[in-house]
């Protein structure tokens, strides 16, 4: 349950989110809207990556300005990149592993828990390659892996879909409809991907202007008016 | 975020094959055992050098190719650690080994300080920061010298300079250089240690982006500490090892500029790899020696060195240690082809 309360986020004089209030209890949540909404502001605010000017942020009641950023990941909240962030230098195993020591592992054994997150992205061959020797899809589905290993309470995927082919895309749907279930960990999907959003997230909520312009079940929002003017830029006068 | 000037350039190697490195292994013991007996005094001091330049060099690599950082302060490391152990030797009458650790704990501690800048810059501008700091090391031995026997804190002698008690399995020269590789070797063991542990995964990443590292827990000031800490202590265990091999070290000999001749060289000798650091120290020590032994000028080492580093740089990113796996792996290809062409 992620609860977010007036929370105002300014760069300078550009307000990246503002006096967003919303309470998101879906465990599969899109977060959608166009180009500069604050959708990945949003995501940063959570990881610990930009600070919010006013407001608060909690999940699963705990008031995220209490932990220091780099305990964030210990505490349950995982995260993807829009740019990819595997570690080329270190096998696709070990990239687990970097994450399972600095999170709570519940005393099971690491190489269980790695081999059990890879097989979970169908990456389960490839435990000794070398972080630069994936492709694309395979260090997106790497990232997604790393995001999911030990506890985790809140899983952010920023544009996971971007660039796929569509076999992988039909993948990386399983795998997103799947996460819940398998690691009990809310997602939070960014992505422009309409498609994706509609078939994976139960809830989404639009963003537009960093301020929250509908929240509901995916496909009643998707379909209110506002929604497709914010995204598609149309007026409704105009129509 | 971190400085990638060299990115894509493999990470150290892990140790793959136990039976052919059981065989290497018994091969360097027998090495061990029967060179220093067949090498002049001029060639066993050269090479005791040697093995602590390589030490030393070992303390850049790991920063530079783990974790992307630069220090140009490692020489003036070297020369820290070598006036604790001068101290503590001389004034404690403490055994080697206690003086080595002790050498190697206090560069530490300096070198932690020489990082601290480096939790808020990155590239250029932290390596000329360590670069001013290697010059207050060098400002501060040649004010104050090495301890070499005399009372106080400082420890000068007024009278006859007294050498640093060497270890008491190692008095001869053959002997310390056995000791000093023996120590050499469990510096390069400390290093793996860490690469193939936890520092290196949460090194690992800091290098890949401090957003990829925070996003994954990594503790980066801690780490970035601690990487700093480890190149000071095995800095200062060099600049120990140093100090034995000749019994006394000269105020004169650390200028900030060796700090930017052993980085350089080790750039040259090939920072990513297990083989650089030792090509690194026979290059800053061996190499200048040979060519005296040819009636050559040694300075001249100094440009053979700066041509080097521009091929280095130009050329082969991976050093020296680079090339010669590339051409191991090329000449294995080929006589693997010959076998299979043959009957």
């Amino acid at each position: 349950m992620i609860e977010i309360d007036d929370l105002t986020v300014q760069f300078g004089g550009v307000r990246g989110l503002s006096e967003l209030t919303a309470r998101l209890p879906e465990s599969v949540t899109g977060l959608v809207g166009p180009n500069g909404a604050g959708k990945t502001t949003l995501i940063n605010v959570l990881s610990g990556f930009v600070r919010p000017t006013a407001g608060r942020v909690s999940i699963d009641g705990q008031d995220l300005k209490d932990i220091a950023i780099h305990k964030r990941a210990g505490f349950g909240i995982r995260r993807t990149f829009q740019n990819e962030q595997v570690v080329e230098n270190l096998t696709a195993a070990d990239n687990i592993r970097a994450i399972l020591d600095n999170v709570p592992i519940d005393g099971r054994p690491r190489t269980a828990l790695i081999e059990q997150a890879l097989e979970f992205v169908g990456l389960a061959a490839k435990g000794n390659v070398l972080g630069r020797d994936l492709n694309a899809y395979q260090r997106r589905m790497l990232e997604i892996a790393r995001a999911m290993v030990g506890r985790p309470r809140l899983v952010m995927m920023d544009e996971p879909g971007a660039g796929l082919a569509q076999h992988e895309s039909e993948h990386l749907r399983d795998v997103i409809r799947q996460l819940h279930g398998h690691c009990g960990a809310q997602v939070l999907l960014v992505d422009h991907d309409v498609d994706l959003i509609s078939a994976t997230c139960m809830a989404t909520l639009v963003l537009d202007f960093g301020s929250a312009i509908a929240y509901g079940p995916t496909a009643s929002v998707l379909a209110e008016p506002k929604v497709r003017e914010a995204y598609l830029g149309m007026l409704e006068d105009a129509t | 975020m971190t400085d990638q000037s060299l990115e894509g350039v493999p990470s150290i190697r892990a140790v793959r094959f136990p039976l052919r490195w059981g065989v290497l292994c018994a091969a360097a013991l027998i090495a061990l055992y029967v060179i220093p007996d067949a090498l002049s005094n001029y060639w066993l001091r050269t090479f005791i050098s040697a093995a602590a330049l390589t030490i030393a060099s070992l303390s850049v690599g790991p920063l530079f190719a783990q974790v992307g950082m630069v220090s140009l302060a490692q020489f003036g490391l070297l020369g820290v650690g070598g006036w604790f152990a001068l101290r503590i030797s001389h004034g404690l009458g403490a055994p080697f080994e206690i003086a080595l650790l002790c050498a190697g704990l206090s560069a530490a501690l300096v070198g932690l300080i020489v990082g601290l800048p480096a939790l808020r810059m990155r590239g250029l501008y932290l390596a000329i920061i360590t670069l001013m700091m290697a010059g207050a090391i060098q400002v501060l031995i040649s004010a104050f010298g090495f301890p070499d026997g005399g009372p106080g804190i400082l420890g000068k002698s007024t009278g006859a300079r007294l050498m640093m008690a060497r270890p008491f399995v190692a008095q001869s020269d053959q002997a310390y250089l056995r000791y000093a590789v023996v120590v050499t070797v469990f510096c390069y063991l400390l290093v793996l240690a860490h690469v193939r542990g936890r520092p290196g995964r949460a090194w690992a990443m800091i290098r890949r982006s401090e957003v990829c590292a925070l996003a994954g827990g990594v503790d980066i000031v801690a780490y970035k500490v601690w990487a700093f800490a480890l190149a000071g202590f095995l800095a200062g265990v060099a600049g120990a090892v140093l100090a034995g091999g000749v019994g006394q070290l000269d105020g004169s000999a650390f200028p900030a500029s060796q700090s930017i001749m052993l980085f350089a060289l080790t750039i040259v000798g090939g920072a990513y790899s297990w083989f650089g650091p030792i090509i690194a120290g026979l290059m800053l020590r061996a190499f200048p020696a040979l060519l005296n032994d040819f009636r050559v000028d040694g300075n001249i080492a100094t440009m053979v060195f700066g041509i080097g580093l521009l091929h280095a740089l130009i050329t082969a990113p991976h050093g020296i240690a680079g090339q010669l796996s590339d051409l191991a792996g090329r000449l294995r290809r080929v006589l693997g082809r010959e076998r299979k062409a043959g009957p």
